[in-house]
């Protein structure tokens, strides 16, 4: 086993762990500190696998920015922790069911596959490589997540905004 | 590059930035809205028409423009003319969202025509999620704000974890080869589909294809959504989305070459259970728009049945079958909107008394229901026919004796709406239902299509057969 994969290894786990406690925490504040840990292990791991820019973008942006707008709007709407049980008594059964389904695929994978056991080595994209490769081969897919995040700016501005109230045009007060 | 091929794709981008330059301006009527759809949406037609025979790769190969992508084009076009035909009233939708209704149903036919034509995984996920983030947003809009976001917010998680799951079968067929080019893929597949990390990545990618279409485990959303969002978008998701998803099943469903073994056990089991679980919920259905989502749920199974093949018959099959979908079904809807008074979604016994309020539209209802059921002189039969012959000489005989028992109980049901329409008495009013004139030339030429293509299905299916070529 080489050194990365321990690291691999670890990290994965610290990730796991840490979604698994911001699933099930019924306070969404530390819900939401749980979730910055596994965005700094996802920047990690990013690293390891040879993708800085990445890995800096992950934090930068999801541990950084988003999480802490997360947090501005718990604080702001101060919501109370649900005391209802996490799962109801009902869900149990398709809970279990699809736990065991992924458990056995798991299993299947360690045992079936011929080439499960492989051990990470070192790679690199650098920064540069990986934006020629994302615009060049893949710009359409780069236009079309503009047109995405035009329909969510429009999806926010409708849900945010009550339908059917114009802004009054005679009372506005012209300076 | 060779800007042609990529005409339909461009003028429906056009469409979508002229209303979201509309959704900006303060004083545009809603006549001057509808219209304004109403004629993009026929030049679409046309514009898809005209690049039908147009073959050719596109944006460093992970675009695809051939017959069949056209021809998926083409019917989402004709779908999204459709759809915007019948939305005249518009009644569930506030007036001042009107620009944005259409701006929504451009940007998701827009990314449902990309999305037949993408051919790398990548770029198909991301034409996934722009369709269903604009249908998502168009669910919401729905004049009852309270319905609208129950209604959206259920179809968005339910849509969020199926794309978490296909993300991750991605994930897993990305890690097993080391390009996702489908035209690599369809060579390497093949070769270790018995291996779990394949096989178990190809069905979880299918599972968000399986969202869309509202195969079993992932049929839950669509009652809901149908029943909870205005009658127009439920016409929208009922008939353009569906037309997508098979397209976008058929190409994936394709890549596993046909000698799986455990795959292909599973996608069996799925689609039984599909079309007698929807078939079965349908019986008990009160709400006409329920009803005809459980019937979507009912015929998710059987197109399952035509793709499970394998098979260029069976393909075929599927194909056609989403002509039908795309005709019957909105043929139903049309008559949902129009006995609908305020928007609300009607229930079945408020179809008393259509045959006397509109004979015109109770007849296209019976023909379409006729058509679902599979009876005969309509489209509904020859689509049947050809997935059930397809399955027969696969030698799923016991699978097509399932789907055959499935549409006699799906006829009970769809009797049941027949006699509601022709039969029974109506408890007030018996006005005659006032159907302006451009709808009664358009539900003629309804009724025309599902009886001729019914007759004389022949030309579809050599179009159909021809474009599933491109497949191979």
């Amino acid at each position: 086993m080489t050194i990365h994969s321990i690291i691999f290894y670890l990290l994965s786990s610290v990730v796991i762990v840490s979604t698994g406690i911001a699933v099930t925490r019924r306070d969404l504040v530390h819900a939401v500190v749980y979730l910055i840990f596994t965005f700094f292990g996802t920047a990690m791991i990013f690293y390891l696998l040879g993708a800085p820019l990445l890995a800096a973008l992950e934090v930068i942006i999801y541990a950084g920015a988003i999480m802490v707008l997360f947090l501005f709007i718990i604080m702001m709407i101060r919501t109370e922790p649900s005391t209802a049980p996490l799962i109801p008594p009902g869900q149990w059964w398709p809970v279990i069911g699809f736990c065991l389904l992924y458990i056995t695929a798991g299993f299947l994978f360690m045992y079936q596959e011929p080439d499960f056991w492989v051990f990470l080595t070192p790679a690199m994209a650098t920064p540069g490589a990986f934006g020629r490769f994302l615009f060049q081969t893949h710009w359409l897919s780069i236009e079309i997540i503009s047109l995405l995040l035009l329909i969510a700016v429009i999806g926010a501005l409708v849900l945010g905004k009550p339908a059917g109230k114009k802004p009054n045009k005679t009372n506005g007060n012209r300076i | 590059m060779n800007w042609t091929l990529f005409q339909p794709e461009l003028y429906y981008f056009m469409v979508v930035m002229v209303f979201l330059t509309v959704s900006m301006l303060n004083s545009v009527s809603v006549k001057t809205n509808y219209y304004t759809a109403l004629i993009s949406a026929v030049i679409g037609v046309a514009v898809c028409t005209m690049s039908l025979r147009v073959n050719g790769t596109l944006f460093y190969n992970t675009y695809r423009v051939d017959l069949y992508s056209q021809l998926f084009k083409l019917m989402l076009a004709v779908g999204m003319f459709l759809v915007i035909s019948v939305c005249n009233k518009l009644k569930s939708v506030d007036d001042s969202r009107h620009p944005e209704f259409y701006l929504l149903v451009a940007t998701a036919t827009l990314a449902m025509m990309m999305l037949t034509s993408a051919v790398h995984l990548l770029t198909i996920y991301i034409c996934l999620e722009l369709s269903s983030y604009s249908l998502y947003i168009l669910v919401f809009l729905r004049k009852d704000q309270e319905t609208g976001v129950n209604t959206a917010l259920k179809y968005f998680l339910t849509g969020a974890s199926a794309s978490a799951v296909m993300l991750f079968g991605f994930a897993l067929v990305y890690g097993k080869f080391p390009s996702i080019y489908l035209a690599d893929l369809v060579e390497s597949i093949p070769r270790f589909i018995d291996q779990p990390s394949v096989s178990i990545g190809m069905l979880l990618m299918l599972c968000g294809f399986f969202f869309k279409l509202g195969v079993f485990p992932f049929h839950f959303w669509l009652p809901d959504t149908y029943e909870g969002s205005a009658n127009e978008t439920t016409t929208f998701i009922a008939t353009v989305s569906k037309v997508a998803a098979i397209a976008i099943m058929i190409r994936m469903v394709a890549l596993i070459g046909g000698n799986s073994v455990y795959l292909i056990k599973v996608l069996i089991g799925i689609s039984v259970i599909t079309m007698t679980l929807g078939n079965l919920c349908a019986i008990a259905q009160q709400d006409l728009k329920r009803l005809l989502a459980y019937s979507s749920i009912a015929h998710a199974g059987y197109v399952l049945l035509g793709i499970l093949c394998m098979s260029p018959n069976g393909y075929t099959g599927a194909v056609f079958y989403a002509v039908t979908i795309l005709l019957l079904k909105f043929t139903c809807f049309m008559v949902v909107i129009s006995i609908s008074k305020k928007g609300e979604s009607p229930s079945v016994d408020q179809l008393a008394g259509l045959h006397r309020r509109s004979p015109l539209l109770a007849l296209a209802l019976m023909l379409a229901l006729f058509g679902l059921a599979g009876i005969p002189p309509t489209i509904g039969f020859s689509g049947k026919l050809l997935i059930f012959t397809a399955a027969m000489n696969n030698g799923y005989f016991l699978l097509v004796f399932i789907a055959m028992v499935n549409v006699v109980i799906s006829l009970y049901y769809y009797l049941l709406v027949l006699k509601a329409a022709y039969l029974k008495e109506p408890v007030d009013d018996i006005q005659p239902l006032h159907v302006p004139f451009p709808q009664k030339v358009l539900t003629t030429a309804l009724i025309i299509t599902i009886v001729t293509i019914g007759i004389f299905p022949t030309y579809l299916i050599d179009l159909a057969d021809a474009a599933v070529k491109y497949l191979m």
